[in-house]
C-alpha cells in the first residue's frame, strides 16, 4: 500500500515536471528553428511529454516497488551535506588542506572511533592521492 | 578484416613491458576492491578512468580491462567467506561458497571460484576475438536509419530487462536522455538547457554524471547504513589437509562440463546489451542444478555450484565487448565505462574502430587473454591477503573512495565544476534507487542519447519527409519490427509476472 501511494506521488512528480519541462523550461533552454528536420525543441518536448504519460500510467496503475522507506535520508543527506561542504571548502583553500578534515568528519560520523584507522582515512589516504596525482603523474589536484 | 600484421603488431603491443605491468596493477587492484563489499569492480573502474589520462590508450584500456576482470575475481571472495557477495553477480556464488566455507574449506571455495572465473572469462574472450571483426563487417554496411533500428532494439532491451517495471524503465530511458540533450543540438548548432553554464556547451560531462550516479550514491547509501557495528574478521582455519585448502585437477576437470555450459550461457547473455553477469550467473546455476545427477548437494557446498556460477558471470565480461566495439552499445555498466575511456582518449567505439584504429584493438584483445593469465597468477598467489580485505573498515574504504572520486572527477572534466556535477547526479541516483528507477538504464540512455539523436536527424533528412522510403531499408525496417516485437513482448511478460504476484 505504501509502496502504490510512493508509486503514485513519483508518477504525480514526473507529471509535474514533463509539464514543467515542456511549458517552460524547453522553450526558455532550447532556441526556436524554422528549418531542419529536427529542432532543438523536437525532442526534449517529446521527453517531456513520455515523462508525463509514465507519470500518468504509475498514477494509473502503480507497480509498488517503490521503496523510499528503507531509505536512510536523513544520514544520507547528512553525508551529501559534508561533500557539498567539501566541495565549497575546497574552491577556496585546495584538495591539500581540505581532504584530511574531509575524510575524518565522514569516518567519524560512519562511527569510526578507532584513532589509527583516522589516521589512516585522515592523513595516509590524503597523502597517497597527492603522491600518485601530484607527484607520480604531475596533474594537478582540484 | 585487419591484416595479419596488424594483428600481429597488437598483441605484440600487448606484451609491451609498461602494459604488462599496468594489466598487473589493474587486476591487483580489481581483486583487492573486489573483495571489499560495497565497492565492486563497476566503482573501481569508474574512479581509475581519470588517472588512465596520462597513459597512452593501450596502457589506459587495458588497466581498465584489468581492474574489471580483477573485480569478478575478487567479488567471489566477500560471498564465499561472509556469504555478503562483493558484487552483485557473485550472489549466486554464495549460495554454494558460503556453505563450502562454513565446513572449514574456505580457501578451496576461494580457488574454486578463481579457477572456474578464469575458465569463463578466457572462453567468451575467445569468442570476443574471433566474432567481433566479421561482426563489425556487417555492421559498417548499416547507415544512419540501420543505426537508428538498432538504437531503437537497444532502448528496447535495455528498458524492458533492467527496470523493476517496464514504466519505470521507460522513465529512466527519458531522463537519461534528457540530461543527454544538454549542451549543443546536433543540427543546428543551438545551446540547449545549459542554464548559462558555458561548460555545459559540450554536454554534461560523462565521468561526472557515471561516477556520481554509480560510485557516490552507492557510497552515500552504505555510509547512510552504518551503525558503528564492527564487522567480524574472518580467521581462516590453520594446518589444514592440502586436499581441503586446494583444487585438484580431478575435481577441476569434473566441473568441466558445468564450466562450459556457464561459460556458453554467459556468453550469449553477455552479447545482448542490458541482461548482465547476474542474470547469467543464476541461470547458469540452475541448468548446472537441472542437469546434475545430485541436484540436492547444491546449496550445501557443491563445487559444480560454485563453477557454474562463476564461469558464467566471469563470461559476461568479453561478451560485452562485442556489442561495444562492432556497434558502439554498451552491454552494460561496465562497457559503457569502458566506452568514456575509450572517448576520453579520442576514440570512437563502433564498426570503423577495426579499420581505423586495428592495431589497438588487437592489442586489446592480446591485454585480455594476459589479464586473465595474470588474474590467475596474482589470485593464486593474492588469495589469503585479500581475504584479510574483508575485514578492512568500511568508514575508512568509504571516505577514501570519496576522496578518489572528487580528485578523478577533477582530473577529467578539468575542475570543481565536475565535482559539482558529479554530486547532483549523485543525488538524482540515490533518489532514483530508492524508487526503483534503473540508475544503469539511465546511463546507458544517457551514452547512447546523442548518437540517437544524430542517427534520427540523418534518417529523416535520407526520408525527406516521405515514411514510405522507409522500404527502401529492409534491415532497418526489421531492426524496428524487432524493438516493436521486444518492447510489447517484455511488457506482457511484465503484466503477467505483476498479475501473478
Amino acid at each position: 500500500m505504501q509502496a502504490k501511494t510512493s508509486d503514485r506521488l513519483l508518477g504525480l512528480f514526473l507529471i509535474l515536471l514533463g509539464v514543467l519541462f515542456f511549458v517552460s523550461i524547453i522553450p526558455w533552454q532550447a532556441q526556436a528553428a524554422d528549418y531542419g528536420w529536427l529542432k532543438p525543441r523536437t525532442l526534449p518536448r517529446i521527453l517531456a511529454v513520455v515523462l508525463g504519460l509514465c507519470g500518468l500510467a504509475l498514477l494509473i496503475r502503480p507497480p509498488g516497488d517503490a521503496r523510499p522507506g528503507r531509505f536512510y535520508w536523513a544520514r544520507a543527506m547528512l553525508f551529501a551535506g559534508v561533500l557539498v561542504l567539501g566541495l565549497a571548502a575546497m574552491s577556496w583553500l585546495g584538495f591539500v588542506l581540505v581532504a584530511p578534515p574531509m575524510a575524518l568528519l565522514l569516518m567519524w560520523l560512519a562511527h569510526e572511533r578507532r584513532p589509527l584507522w583516522l589516521l589512516l582515512g585522515a592523513a595516509g589516504m590524503p597523502a597517497a592521492i597527492w603522491f600518485t596525482v601530484a607527484v607520480l603523474l604531475d596533474r594537478p589536484l582540484p | 578484416m585487419p591484416e595479419l600484421s596488424v594483428i600481429l603488431a597488437g598483441f605484440g603491443d600487448a606484451l609491451a613491458p609498461i602494459n604488462l605491468l599496468f594489466i598487473l596493477f589493474g587486476v591487483a587492484l580489481g581483486q583487492f576492491v573486489g573483495a571489499v563489499p560495497g565497492i565492486g569492480p563497476v566503482m573501481a573502474t569508474a574512479i581509475a578512468i581519470p588517472f588512465t589520462f596520462g597513459m597512452d590508450p593501450l596502457t589506459g584500456i587495458a588497466f581498465l580491462v584489468g581492474v574489471n576482470k580483477g573485480g569478478l575475481v575478487g567479488g567471489a571472495i566477500p560471498a564465499v567467506l561472509l556469504n555478503t557477495p562483493g558484487t552483485p553477480d557473485a550472489a549466486a556464488t554464495a549460495l554454494d561458497g558460503y556453505p563450502l566455507a562454513k565446513q572449514g574449506k574456505p580457501l578451496k571455495a576461494t580457488k574454486m571460484a578463481l579457477f572456474s572465473s578464469i575458465t569463463g572469462d578466457t572462453f567468451s574472450d575467445i569468442v570476443l576475438i574471433t566474432v567481433s571483426a566479421p561482426m563489425a563487417i556487417l555492421a559498417l554496411r548499416m547507415g544512419p536509419v540501420e543505426v537508428l533500428g538498432l538504437m531503437l532494439l537497444a532502448f528496447a532491451v535495455i528498458a524492458g530487462l533492467m527496470g523493476q517495471s517496464l514504466v519505470k524503465g521507460v522513465v529512466a530511458i527519458a531522463l537519461g536522455l534528457m540530461a543527454a540533450m544538454v549542451g549543443t543540438d546536433p543540427e543546428h548548432g543551438s545551446p540547449r538547457l545549459i542554464f548559462g553554464n558555458y561548460e555545459l556547451y559540450d554536454g554534461l560531462p560523462l565521468a561526472s554524471v557515471a561516477i556520481g550516479m554509480l560510485a557516490i550514491s552507492e557510497l552515500l547509501k552504505r555510509l547512510s547504513e552504518t551503525r558503528g557495528t564492527v564487522r567480524p574478521a574472518i580467521t581462516l582455519p590453520r594446518n589444514q589437509p592440502r586436499a581441503d585448502r586446494s583444487v585438484s585437477w580431478a575435481e577441476y576437470w569434473g566441473c568441466r562440463f558445468t564450466m562450459l555450459r556457464g561459460a556458453v550461457i554467459g556468453t550469449i547473455l553477455g552479447a545482448l546489451p542490458g541482461i548482465g553477469s547476474t542474470a547469467a550467473a543464476f541461470m547458469s546455476y540452475a541448468s548446472a542444478r537441472q542437469a546434475s545427477k545430485e541436484p540436492e548437494s547444491f546449496g550445501k557446498g557443491s563445487l559444480h555450484g560454485i563453477a557454474a556460477s562463476e564461469s558464467a558471470n566471469s563470461s559476461v565480461m568479453g561478451a560485452n565487448m562485442i556489442p561495444m566495439l562492432t556497434l558502439g552499445i554498451p552491454g552494460s555498466v561496465s562497457a559503457a565505462l569502458i566506452i568514456s575511456a575509450f572517448m576520453i582518449h579520442g576514440i570512437q567505439p563502433g564498426p570503423f574502430l577495426f579499420s581505423q584504429q586495428g592495431q589497438l584493438v588487437y592489442g586489446l584483445f592480446g591485454a585480455m587473454i594476459i589479464a586473465n593469465l595474470i588474474n590467475l597468477w596474482v589470485g593464486q598467489l593474492g588469495l589469503r591477503f585479500w581475504v584479510r580485505v574483508v575485514s578492512a573498515p568500511e568508514p575508512f574504504i568509504f571516505a577514501s573512495a570519496l576522496l578518489m572520486c572528487f580528485v578523478g572527477v577533477a582530473l577529467a572534466s578539468g575542475g570543481l565544476f565536475g565535482i559539482g556535477v558529479m554530486l547532483v547526479f549523485a543525488l538524482l541516483a540515490y533518489v532514483m534507487s530508492a524508487f526503483g528507477i534503473s540508475v544503469v538504464v539511465f546511463i546507458i540512455a544517457f551514452f547512447l542519447g546523442p548518437r540517437l539523436e544524430i542517427s534520427l536527424s540523418q534518417t529523416l533528412a535520407l526520408l525527406n519527409g516521405q515514411p514510405q522510403k522507409l522500404l527502401d531499408y529492409p534491415f532497418a525496417l526489421v531492426l524496428m519490427a524487432l524493438a516493436l516485437v521486444t518492447a510489447v513482448a517484455l511488457a506482457r511478460r511484465r503484466d503477467t509476472e505483476s498479475e501473478t504476484r
